[in-house]
């Protein structure tokens, strides 16, 4: 351990050469920021993990079944387990994806669910990212960097190998395939997540492309080489958000699309990681309904718990969220990277009012939630010592026809010692996470 | 109230025209054309003709409310591009359409949609035209159609190609658009399920938008901008929640020019 504190710093440096960095927007400007690598790891025990891995992928298994099921025969919403407006509103319920099944039905192939800890050592979820869910390279880059600083630390302590995510999403790629090579679709150089694209890309031996190296033709997708050469695309890991991946369907301005891939894909000619239209099963207000999903498509209950919800579209929900608003913290169930998060007890009396106000004209906009005392995890401070902060995890479940959960993942810590917010672009920092085999 | 007067059967023949020149050659030009009608228990089209600038390998797809369209991607260098769609119709064989969709669509169409939801100013109107004091659904949606002319205008110059209703109804005046949405976002609060339609109307001018409205397990069709039933004199093309779920052309290509683009429908008796 004392290898990995002492070899922090050139880590970090390292990191940076690498180009292992996070973009962010701010006020319409492009910044880069380095993600901050802190060397003492989470650990997470055997047993724990066993138990993690479970839910973890019982929890997924059900998420792919309730979006076969919504943009499928519905049965979830005639059954009366979650009310259509739930569905039909959601930002995320794409209709053109409605009746649209994708190869080998998997509807989230690459899962990021974010977990905490809280101080009485339950895990809670917090939520469920299944569109196109980051993060996976920088604790694999970080890890690779520390096997070469420490080699022994690892095999010492135990701790499981993780260097297997590269193959576990060739598999996935490769199982859905319909014919062709794998693409990694970026948006480009600008996206915040690019050091991941081509990371990654590098690593599963896919070709790492933008939209203008793809065409489609006659209901195929192909990918133009260097040589002008034409390739058979049979999957797209995509890094784009659904409304810019098609201008002829979605958004039409969207320069960074490829269009008619959406139609090469209705026909079954292409697979698409993830599947457009999954938006509505990350959304924040069915986030309250995956337990019951749970039940309902498996028959289990839930082995992993979500932070107690309330939806103020219910009356007693409302009265509720009202009574104990100070304790409470409200989500925006539109926004998304801890843009929208409003704690109850820091609103002056004024901005209090006006909010209330808001969530009573649009009930079915907010969720709260209790806010969880969550464990802290040290960290290594300017000066070296160790502080506390809270850090949150998430895991990566990949779903070939079988669904597995990569025993590591990205735990995330916020820098600033009183906000709860742990966002990459939020401005804060990673750790590597341990998972022991014993 | 539903019998109106039902309709006479009329046999038209319709032309769909686009011509778009583009300012200097533009390459990788994908193009998506969604203007074919289809049968209804309204019309019937007995004859149509696609020609889309000496382009024959396009490809055919439909939606989930049953348009069909043609695509495809041009990607040698050319400065025009045109789109004929012509054919032959018989109109006015009901004045209704069962509704058979799948079940879902009832709950989609009457959720707002982005450019349909409403704001202060429509929900004030909305107030004001005491609705609840009408039953049913057809005779709500011919209220808002009789009405709505007294407070908002014709006027090709107002409002924006994405104008959301309630922006639309605060200006006061706009297209056949405008007057659609704002008719769709009144019934829809009313929890009433209604389509936006797009298609053409007898004589000379361009395509054309109204509302469909589901009353009684039928269709009906109002056109809010001429204050009139939909009758034999309109062929439909396509429908959706809003504008945007039928958009008559989408486009994407390389070049950096300035483009021209002129669209003409002119349907007649035969």
């Amino acid at each position: 351990m004392k290898d990995l504190i002492s070899n922090a710093e050139t880590i970090n440096k390292l990191l940076a050469r690498y180009g292992v960095k996070f973009g962010i927007y701010k006020n319409g400007e492009f910044k880069e920021q380095l993600f901050p690598f802190d060397p003492i790891p989470r650990i997470i025990e055997h047993n724990e993990y066993i138990h993690l891995e479970k839910g973890l992928k019982q929890r997924v298994n059900a998420l792919n079944c309730f979006l076969s099921d919504i943009y499928g025969n519905k049965r979830i919403v005639t059954d009366g387990v979650i009310p259509e407006e739930f569905i039909y509103s959601a930002k995320g319920f794409l209709t053109p994806c409605d009746g649209v099944a994708p190869p080998k039905n998997i509807y989230s192939h690459i899962s990021g669910i974010d977990l905490v800890q809280s101080k009485d050592d339950n895990w809670y979820i917090l939520e469920d990212n299944l569109r196109v869910p980051s993060g996976a390279s920088y604790p694999m880059i970080a890890r690779e960097l520390q096997r070469r600083s420490a080699p022994d630390v690892f095999s010492y302590n135990s701790v499981v190998d993780n260097r297997n995510y590269a193959d576990l999403l060739k598999e996935v790629m490769d199982y859905v395939n319909t014919g062709g090579i794998n693409v990694i679709l970026s948006p480009g150089r600008y996206n915040a997540a690019f050091f991941e694209h081509s990371y990654l890309a590098e690593k599963t031996g896919a070709v790492l492309t933008t939209g203008r190296d793809i065409i489609c033709e006659n209901d195929n997708v192909y990918y133009i080489d260097y040589n002008g050469k034409k390739q058979r695309v049979g999957a797209v890991y995509r890094r784009i958000s659904d409304e810019y991946l098609d201008p002829m369907t979605f958004y039409e301005e969207s320069v960074i699309g490829i269009p008619h891939i959406f139609e090469a894909y209705k026909k079954g000619n292409v697979a698409l990681l993830n599947a457009p239209g999954n938006g509505v099963a990350d959304d924040k207000g069915i986030y309250y309904f995956v337990p019951k999903m749970i039940r309902y498509y498996l028959g289990e209950d839930a082995l992993l718990m979500n932070a107690p919800t309330y939806l103020p579209y219910y009356k007693n929900d409302m009265r509720y969220v009202l009574d104990n608003f100070d304790k409470l913290v409200i989500k925006d169930v539109a926004e998304a990277g801890g843009y929208g998060v409003v704690f109850g007890n820091s609103l002056t009396k004024e901005k209090k009012e006006k909010f209330i106000t808001l969530l009573k004209s649009e009930p079915r906009r907010f969720i709260a939630q209790e806010v969880i005392d969550f464990y802290d995890l040290n960290i290594l401070d300017e000066t070296g010592n160790k502080v506390p902060r809270k850090a949150d995890l998430r895991a990566f479940v990949l779903t070939n026809g079988d669904t597995k959960v990569w025993p590591s993942g990205l735990t995330r810590f916020s820098r600033n010692p009183d906000s709860f917010i742990v966002n990459s672009s939020q401005g804060g920092g990673f750790k590597d996470t341990w998972v022991l085999s014993r | 109230m539903q019998n109106e007067k039902s309709g006479t059967i009329k046999k038209l023949k319709f032309t769909y025209k686009l011509n778009a020149k583009y300012s200097s050659p533009i390459t990788h030009h994908s193009f998506t054309v969604m203007f074919l009608p289809s049968d209804t228990d309204r019309q019937k089209i007995n004859t149509l003709d696609i020609h889309i600038s000496n382009f024959k390998n396009y490809c055919l797809s439909d939606d989930n409310f049953g348009n069909k369209k043609i695509y495809g991607l041009i990607e040698e260098a050319h400065d025009r591009f045109d789109v004929v769609i012509s054919g032959a119709a018989e109109t006015g064989l009901d004045i209704k359409e069962e509704y058979t969709s799948y079940p879902f669509e009832y709950s989609l169409l009457k959720t707002q949609t982005k450019l349909t939801a409403p704001g202060k100013k429509l929900i004030e109107y909305h107030r004001s035209l005491e609705l609840d004091t009408l039953s049913g659904s057809y005779d709500k949606a011919l209220h808002i159609m009789r009405t709505l002319p007294g407070i908002f205008l014709y006027d090709t110059e107002a409002t924006e190609v994405h104008e959301t209703a309630e922006n639309a109804l605060t200006i006061g005046k706009g297209v056949c658009q405008d007057y659609a949405h704002i008719m769709l976002s009144l019934l829809r609060m009313e929890s009433i399920p209604a389509r936006y339609a797009v298609g053409m109307m007898l004589g000379e001018g361009s395509s054309h938008a109204w509302v469909e409205v589901l009353c009684n397990g039928y269709w009906y069709g109002f056109d809010p901008t001429n204050n009139k039933l939909v009758n034999e004199d309109y062929i439909r093309v396509s429908c959706g929640r809003d504008s945007s779920d039928c958009s008559v052309i989408r486009g994407s290509f390389y070049g950096c020019v300035t483009q021209d683009q002129r669209e003409t429908v002119n349907v007649e008796k035969i």
